[in-house]
């Protein structure tokens, strides 16, 4: 069972409809005794870093997930600010502290003269060295105008590039977490989420 | 690299999908979850469906058709269509679409677009312009004809930090003959975010023509899609040839 948490922000309804489509059980909840049942856990999250920060905390979610993942080592997927809210800090709209899962923060997007946000289907490029490769699929819809910076880069999965490569996605031990969205990106993202939660990636 | 979107248009008056020209006579195309089928199938980039009329008829759109066709699509999704307010937006978003498009309203008041940037984050707030020549000038058509001026209204829009404009050219609608290249040539020179082009494109070179006027946005339309044999991908598969970065 994956609980996909509902910290009112996101798009919850397009995260559950692809897992439903892909006959992965699922619940969309933030109440504790649930999340601790699931066997993963799914952060989406559409908004700013402070207002994602302010809402897990009113919901008192911060320690459980925490709890369930970094101590209990849940298989997690954080997408698009679900993965940014897992490093030290963001600055969206200013300074915030966040869950601190990863090392590192995460800046805006630098323009020289690109548009922003980042909006619309880019190619990833994995990080062979690692050995990471989730996906043949290297094509995904991204929407965000913020960046992870990680401060060890060994934890990059894939890069992407806008005016020079940017993190598309982080694997460490069992967390990844994707700036684009699956959920939104046809048959990539559809293959790319049951590689995750049906395999062994 | 970032690809070049090509976006369905589709276009809904409250009963079935409809195509108008040069928004005026409008022609009756059908069911919109059908197309919303056949669009994911193809695997189109993003998907736009509005609700033309329900400003005007002073309605709201109807959620529940909404839902149905977003449920069919696995790609971005933009609804639009009478939202004047956060009501409005966050049943949208709570059934699933990504992006909300707003016209009316943002010609009305400001302070509701910045409200709701802030609310509901940029990302999801996008702006429809439907621009129209008048001499000089391009102006916003609107049913209670205020005449606004198209380069004052971005400016505007662009302080409320919006996400995306998607912007109409009224005398291109439904003719098939090319985009407004000089329209987009304006806009593109006002805002530094995401623009859709959409209006009078009919063979995939219009499409080539636009971007070699060197305009990096998205383009939307729709009777070439309704009309001819061509299929986005067709588009694409066209465009790439012409060594544009798509996504095919």
């Amino acid at each position: 069972m994956v609980a996909i948490i509902d910290y009112g922000l996101g798009n919850l309804a397009s995260v559950q409809k692809s897992l439903n489509f892909l006959g992965i059980k699922n619940l969309i909840t933030h109440d504790k005794v649930q999340i601790k049942n699931s066997s993963s856990i799914l952060l989406p999250g559409v908004g700013s870093f402070f207002q994602g920060m302010k809402n897990l905390k009113e919901r008192n979610l911060v320690n459980i997930l925490t709890e369930e993942v970094i101590v209990r080592k849940k298989k997690f997927l954080g997408i698009c600010l679900g993965m940014q809210l897992i490093f030290e800090r963001g600055d969206e709209p200013f300074p915030t502290k966040g869950l601190g899962w990863i090392k590192g923060e995460v800046k805006k997007i630098e323009p020289k003269g690109l548009i922003i946000p980042h909006l619309g289907w880019n190619n990833i490029t994995y990080n062979l060295e690692k050995g990471f490769k989730d996906s043949l699929e290297n094509n995904f819809y991204f929407i965000h105008s913020y960046h992870a910076k990680p401060k060890d880069f060994s934890c990059v999965n894939s890069y992407f590039d806008y005016g020079g490569p940017l993190v598309g996605s982080i694997k460490k031990d069992n967390i990844f977490a994707t700036q684009f969205h699956p959920e939104k990106s046809q048959n990539s993202g559809l293959i790319l989420l049951k590689k995750y939660f049906k395999g062994n990636a | 690299m970032l690809k070049i979107r090509i976006i369905p248009i589709l276009t809904f008056n409250g009963l079935s999908l409809v195509k108008t020209k040069n928004f005026n006579s409008t022609r009756i195309l059908g069911n919109p979850i059908q197309s919303a089928r056949v669009y994911n199938s193809r695997d189109v980039d993003e998907l736009v469906f509005i609700d033309i009329t329900a400003s005007r008829e002073n309605r709201k759109i109807n959620l529940n058709l909404v839902k149905k066709v977003i449920d069919e699509c696995f790609m971005p999704v933009t609804i639009g269509g009478g939202v004047s307010s956060f009501d409005d937006i966050s049943n949208l978003l709570k059934i699933g679409a990504d992006k909300v498009l707003i016209k009316t309203k943002a010609l009305d008041d400001k302070k509701f677009i910045k409200r709701a940037v802030e609310y509901f984050g940029s990302q999801c707030i996008s702006i429809s312009i439907d621009a129209i020549k008048d001499n000089e000038n391009y102006i916003i058509k609107d049913y209670r004809k205020n005449n606004k001026i198209v380069n004052e209204f971005i400016k505007e829009m662009n302080e409320c930090e919006v996400g995306e404009y998607v912007i109409n050219s009224v005398d291109k609608d439904g003719c098939m003959s090319g985009f407004d290249i000089e329209l987009y040539e304006q806009c593109k020179k006002l805002t530094q975010k995401p623009i859709i082009a959409v209006g009078g494109a009919g063979v995939p070179e219009d499409f080539i023509k636009l971007i070699n006027s060197k305009f990096y946005g998205a383009l939307g339309a729709s009777s070439i899609f309704h009309f001819t044999q061509f299929t986005p991908y067709d588009v694409k598969t066209s465009m790439k040839e012409n060594n544009i970065s798509v996504r095919v």
